[in-house]
């Protein structure tokens, strides 16, 4: 075969090129996967004595990447906006965000309160969501298995759900990058209560950082 | 695993609103109907159940009126007891004659405890007070002397 021969056979070759941001611009649609799928949970605070808890909490939506993440977080009302009483738990997979769930009965949460008015909230919880989605908080393993913030007459509080409540060291790791997420000084404590003791009066802390 | 930083995502974060793949409006409809029925139970809380916080303000403050003191000329000090009262007539009007009247001490009048037996024979004649048969026997009485004298005769 001649040189001429060869050049037109690699000619005639058609090779599907892969589709890229430089095929087609405008119907490109690069998407970010995230390592989970994650739910986002809203608990809606009780107007009338017959609801019960699971009338309450309802799952809102799911996603697989940051940018359906972002569509979602712009969407909805952010928790300076909801009514007191309200939840929003953003959990991985189709795990429940209730103590009963059996990826949550052996863990436990890290959990601070803002009392008063906390006017970086809507910031903070982002930080929060940020953290946890982008599995920066979590270095070793998937120990995280949510987020949860709870609006209150008084106060906010976001809390962080572990998988476990014995791995002390793992959980010291989790909780110092958690209170920075938080931009929580010395001053300020971040508390590990084990979901065993939730159903307690007054649960003590097995960590506080 | 996929991992992205703060700044990773936030940077990856869109400018304008994107569609999402849930109903929205129903969702944002819910919240708002919540925050409005807890505005109207916190209204109606702070209406009709609010309790006075005794922590803040103690027992309410009473306003005793102090009796009046008046001294005379040798020395002698009384209580002015008296209450300056104003007739008002059933229109609502002072009526002038009765000012002076008004200064007067009301009549006390003492309560005497009568002791009143049922009649246990309703159809019985007898009354059921026994003042009522004093006042009986005055005028049914038949006084023959007193007709014999009649007023024709005085005169």
């Amino acid at each position: 075969m001649s040189v001429e021969e060869v050049t037109q056979k690699a000619q005639d070759l058609s090779i599907e090129q892969p589709s890229t941001v430089l095929s087609n611009e405008k119907e490109f649609q690069l998407k970010h996967p995230l390592n989970s799928k994650w739910t986002l949970w809203y608990t809606k605070p009780p107007v009338d004595k017959s609801e019960s808890w699971s009338d309450l909490l309802r799952p809102v939506t799911s996603f697989e990447t940051v940018e359906e993440f972002w569509a979602i977080h712009n969407a909805i009302p952010k928790p300076r906006y909801l009514p007191f009483k309200s939840d929003y738990h953003l959990f991985r997979n189709d795990i429940r965000p209730e103590w009963e769930d059996p990826t949550n009965a052996q863990g436990g949460k890290w959990t601070h309160q803002f009392w008063g008015k906390t006017p970086d909230i809507d910031d903070l919880w982002m930080r929060a969501l940020l953290a946890v989605i982008g599995e920066t908080i979590d270095e070793d393993d998937s120990e995280i298995n949510g987020v949860v913030i709870n609006i209150r007459k008084s106060a906010y509080k976001i809390a962080i759900w572990t998988k476990s409540a014995d791995n002390k060291e793992a959980l010291t790791n989790i909780g110092s990058k958690f209170k920075t997420v938080l931009k929580l000084g010395e001053d300020s404590q971040l508390e590990f209560l084990p979901h065993s003791t939730a159903s307690e009066k007054h649960p003590q802390p097995s960590l506080v950082l | 695993m996929a991992r992205y930083t703060e700044d990773e995502l936030l940077q990856l974060k869109p400018e304008g609103d994107v569609p999402v793949n849930f109903d929205i409006e129903s969702f944002k409809a819910v919240i708002d109907k919540v925050k409005e029925i807890q505005g109207l139970q916190e209204e109606e809380f702070q209406q009709f159940h609010r309790r006075r916080s005794s922590h803040h303000h103690g027992k309410p403050k009473i306003k005793h009126t102090k009796p009046k003191i008046t001294t005379d000329s040798e020395g002698w000090s009384t209580f002015d007891n008296l209450a300056r009262r104003k007739s008002v007539n059933t229109s609502g009007t002072l009526n002038g004659s009765d000012e002076d009247l008004a200064v007067k001490e009301p009549v006390v009048i003492a309560q005497e405890t009568l002791k009143v037996k049922p009649n246990k024979n309703i159809s019985s004649t007898k009354p059921a007070d026994s003042r009522d048969i004093v006042a009986d026997k005055a005028t049914n009485n038949f006084n023959a002397f007193a007709a014999l004298e009649s007023d024709d005769d005085e005169e």
